[in-house]
């Protein structure tokens, strides 16, 4: 297997470069617009909470490889335009996860519990001190799970990109093993690659859903 | 005041008053409004129409157009009936972030002295979860406590104590009556209102049936409260 990774290194660091560009951009943007499109889902329910709700179930039912697909070729066909294969993947994506998010965020400000703030209240703390003690340490504890799992789901669903001629890493391996035809090796490593960066992000989920799970339930 | 949810009279000109260093008692069946009339007084739930004064301030509702109150809190402060304890914070951080900006020669004392009196020494660093019922209750009433608060709204808070608790708990009230804070308190137990009250109020359905001192329970004039009473029993 590492003879394999030493002699074709070049094609895989670009591949994994291209990958972890891909991750970038959809989880930063997902996070910030995300979060800012959850937050004003919450307080606007009738101007951006309900359009939201109604994009992301629309959206749940769509499979991943679909979208992707229509976007890449019928879309612009229809708009005739031809776009980067990369930009339409991050495009897609990115959309994928921001809806994702912001549905986290909008679920969380709106299972707040008020009562905690009704406590903090009239204990005396003034509304910046509600939002940064209370609050946002509650909202983020709820968050911090499904957010993780989310961005891990969206690292694997880069992979669709390789469909739509994106050289990401595992269309790299595709290539390489189409040409050494040692498959085992090959993919191995692929799995080893995924399992290296996934597994981290989702025992850490896990553990933080264990953790403040049980710490936010008073009974 | 008056106080409604939808078509709901909640409150229905209901009149009371908390003195300083006096203890008023607040009892009735399950519906009768006796949180709302707290959560009304406290100011978390302003009244539809009426007036609340605290001592010199005065809030007249309803509020005009663009009005602004700024409630007393925490000279007025509330224990509530399920408590509220900040859930990712420990029992020890619960107390000490309403004090937050105090300086910790004044905390600390002050901190440790409730927390001896109150017997929560052993799960002060817990979090609210991982404690018992009675040790919530507890704690949720010296958050309260470390406020030195003027005037304390408590709703049903004995409800989880044991027999020897609720002693420590309502010798405590008394103590605080003494040092002239005004103490407002929802319960069911007519034997601590007939002990430590010095008014009582009888709420159904919104309304006062019936208000004064401990003969409210020894010698009831409504029948409604008279029937209550003999169901209730001693306790």
């Amino acid at each position: 297997m590492f003879d394999i990774i030493t002699q074709y290194r070049e094609g895989i660091m670009g591949g994994l470069q291209v990958t972890l560009q891909m991750c970038l951009i959809i989880w930063s943007s997902g996070i910030v617009i995300g979060a800012i499109l959850g937050t004003a889902s919450s307080k606007w329910k009738a101007i951006v909470g309900w359009p939201l709700r109604a994009g992301t179930f629309i959206l749940s039912g769509l499979p991943v490889l679909v979208l992707l697909f229509w976007v890449h070729y019928p879309l612009q066909s229809i708009l005739n335009i031809t776009i980067n294969p990369f930009y339409t993947a991050v495009a897609v994506l990115s959309a994928i996860n921001i809806f994702g998010i912001a549905e986290l965020v909008r679920g969380a400000l709106d299972d707040f519990p008020v009562q905690y703030v009704s406590a903090a209240k009239v204990c005396g703390l003034n509304p910046r001190d509600i939002a940064m003690y209370i609050q946002l340490p509650i909202i983020l504890r709820q968050l911090l799970p499904g957010l993780l799992t989310l961005q891990v789901a969206m690292l694997q669903a880069t992979l669709f990109a390789s469909l739509i001629s994106v050289e990401e890493i595992f269309r790299v391996a595709q290539r390489i093993n189409a040409q050494v035809y040692r498959p085992i090796p090959v993919y191995t490593a692929l799995g080893l690659f995924f399992l290296m960066i996934c597994l981290p992000l989702n025992g850490l989920a896990l553990l933080l859903r264990k953790r403040y799970t049980r710490d936010l339930s008073e009974n | 005041m008056t106080k409604r949810f939808g078509t709901t009279v909640a409150l229905d000109n209901v009149d009371t008053i908390v003195e300083p260093g006096s203890i008023t008692a607040i009892i009735g069946p399950s519906g009768s409004g006796k949180t709302t009339l707290l959560r009304a007084l406290s100011l978390l739930e302003p009244p539809d129409s009426g007036t609340i004064r605290v001592d010199s301030a005065s809030y007249d509702f309803p509020l005009e157009e663009e009005q602004q109150i700024i409630p007393p809190w925490p000279k007025v402060t509330v224990v509530f009936q399920q408590l509220f304890l900040w859930p990712h914070l420990t029992l020890q951080q619960n107390l000490r972030l309403p004090l937050r900006g105090l300086d910790a020669a004044v905390v600390t004392p002050r901190i440790n002295h409730l927390v001896q009196k109150f017997n929560l020494l052993s799960c002060i660093d817990r979090f609210p979860n991982q404690t018992s019922l009675g040790q919530r209750q507890r704690a949720a009433l010296v958050r309260a406590l470390v406020l030195q608060p003027s005037y304390l709204l408590l709703d049903e808070i004995t409800s989880a104590l044991d027999l020897e608790s609720i002693s420590v708990v309502l010798g405590h009230l008394e103590e605080l009556r003494n040092e002239g804070v005004g103490i407002l308190i929802v319960t069911h137990l007519t034997g601590f209102a007939r002990r430590a009250a010095d008014r009582i109020i009888f709420l159904e359905s919104g309304c006062v049936l019936e208000s004064g001192g401990r003969e409210v329970l020894e010698n009831p004039s409504h029948e409604r409260v008279k029937r209550f009473l003999s169901v209730m029993g001693e306790n």
